[in-house]
């Protein structure tokens, strides 16, 4: 597998170059073709993190490619295919990761309107877009506090619309965005919501709706955002499932509000993003807890000495429930380890990007509490509460 | 003593004048163009000229200087923040990126020949094949 890979990776980073110039054209006018490709290597000091990271996995790879294409004035039709490997949590299956055909009905100087239809990325914080793109990402791996990575499904894209609009106002730009569509639901977030994959299934027969409200000053040294989503669940128990009132069919409302903010200069970022996510169980019985409000939030602090290289810090801490940040109550309820029920992450890493499209990066995490672990990977019963990991990655765009 | 002046002037005028500048094909329909509909060009949030021509817009490498000059000096924006722009855009399929260029002559001679064209050159390798658009 390594060795395919590698093959891969050096057959690529020799062919494609090209396609993006405009130099040597070989593609129509008007349409265009980029891709990316990102091989990970992870170490865990205990705990499953992206595979058997206790002994080194390799198995974090992103492959995406993608295509647009002008069809006439105003009019773009895109789409882009990703194959992710993310240890049990995601099997380099192909799929379709965005869809879209946008119209931008009204564009001027002071402002433009748009309406998207089709596959679209929610715009949720400032990453959740291109979250598996790593020279978007701001680390190997984004603030798992915010972007969990063990239900990032559920919040990824929508099947539907979007209308977005862009304003230009003194020094300052302000932009909207509001989208409604069907989310893609697997088993991941049944294991998140329900506590495990039961024989009943957890559907969205109702479509997501999310909003996005950003500022920027003109020279984009100061961004801000505000994102909310909304997403109901129906859960439908199986025949072979505990009977009611333990477990029942209902529905999960979940809601989600991030709150971001970045400051640049030349030599140095500081980003910070806030997210809440309230949950709420209707109808499902007593083994779901009701009712649960998460916190999470993180600051990240860079410095680029030079063109090509980067060092950052960064403090990344989630709860999962707020009434109960230590975890000691669900660990007295249930019997799950109190340290499931946080984690606060301190990472310390750096970039270096010899060519404009290559890209290697190197970060280490110092971890107290396994909040943000996937069930898929570890069995929450037997989870290290203290653990450090070590992440590297490379990767090659055009 | 004046000599010794000239020698100085000479020294600062780089200073005083930007050293790059904004082009375009000789067919666009404006003379000069604001910063902010610069910026909304080059950050792809609008795609056309006022005549309704589309806007091709050509750079070069991020680590070329003039590249970073011309975002720093013209634009008022740091180069890594049109990266950023460019790729989350792309990325998530909601524009195209510039077209990239090898050199300041593939620069000169594609916005020279393509409609609707939008670049930069260094002042002094401009010629009547391109427009130079003053940004005010």
């Amino acid at each position: 597998m390594k060795a395919y890979v590698c093959c891969l990776f050096t057959s690529l980073t020799a062919a494609l170059p090209s396609l993006g110039r405009a130099d040597d054209r070989i593609l129509p006018e008007g349409l265009q073709l980029h891709g990316f490709l990102s091989q990970g290597y992870v170490q865990t000091s205990a705990n499953r993190w992206f595979g058997d990271s206790e002994q080194g996995s390799w198995d974090f790879r992103e492959i995406g490619i993608n295509a647009s294409y002008r069809p006439a004035r105003r009019w773009l039709v895109s789409a882009q295919v990703l194959s992710r490997t993310a240890g049990d949590m995601d099997d380099g299956s192909l799929r379709l990761d965005y869809g879209l055909l946008d119209w931008g009905f009204e564009a001027n100087a002071e402002r433009r309107l748009g309406l998207r239809l089709g596959r679209i990325k929610n715009p949720a914080g400032f990453y959740n877009e291109t979250r598996d793109v790593a020279f978007t990402r701001p680390a190997i791996f984004l603030p798992q506090a915010v972007y969990f990575d063990r239900v990032r499904n559920l919040a990824l894209s929508a099947d539907g619309a979007q209308i977005y609009g862009d304003w230009s106002l003194e020094g300052a730009n302000l932009s909207l965005r509001i989208g409604m569509g069907m989310p893609l639901i697997n088993k991941a977030a049944e294991a998140t919501f329900m506590g495990r994959d039961w024989q009943g299934s957890l559907k969205a027969d109702r479509p997501l709706v999310i909003t996005r409200l950003g500022y920027e000053t003109g020279d984009r040294r100061l961004r801000l955002a505000l994102s909310g989503i909304t997403v109901r669940m129906d859960f439908e128990r199986g025949p072979a499932d505990p009977p009611p009132p333990l477990l029942d069919s209902g529905h999960i409302d979940l809601t989600m509000g991030i709150l971001s903010a970045q400051y640049n200069s030349e030599r140095w970022s500081l980003t910070g993003e806030y997210l809440l996510q309230g949950v709420n169980w209707v109808g499902t019985g007593r083994l779901p807890p009701g009712y649960n409000l998460a916190q999470g939030w993180y600051l990240q602090g860079e410095w680029r000495p030079r063109d090509d290289l980067s060092l950052f810090l960064r403090y990344d801490d989630r709860i999962t429930n707020l009434d109960d940040p230590n975890g000691t109550d669900a660990e007295a309820a249930r019997g799950i380890p109190a340290h499931n029920g946080f984690a606060h992450d301190w990472v310390l890493g750096g970039g270096w990007t010899p060519r404009s499209d290559l890209l290697v990066r190197l970060e280490y995490h110092w971890v107290d509490g396994t909040a943000w672990l996937s069930n898929e990977e570890n069995d929450p019963r037997s989870t290290t509460r203290r653990w450090q990991m070590f992440a590297a990655q490379v990767s090659f765009r055009f | 003593m004046i000599r010794r002046m000239a020698w100085l002037l000479l020294l600062l005028l780089p200073c005083i004048l930007p050293a790059q500048v904004l082009v375009a094909n000789p067919d666009v329909p404006l003379r000069a163009i604001e910063r902010s509909r610069a910026r909304a060009y080059f950050f792809l949030r609008l795609h056309e000229w006022p005549d309704g021509t589309p806007v091709r817009l050509f750079v070069l490498d991020d680590r070329a200087p003039l590249h970073r000059r011309f975002s720093k000096e013209v634009l008022g924006v740091l180069p890594q923040s049109l990266r950023r722009t460019w790729d989350r855009m792309l990325f998530a399929g909601l524009a195209q990126p510039p077209e990239r260029v090898g050199s300041i002559e593939e620069m000169r001679r594609r916005v020279a020949t393509t409609p609707g064209a939008l670049g930069y050159l260094p002042k002094g390798e401009t010629d009547e094949s391109v427009r130079v658009l003053p940004v005010h």
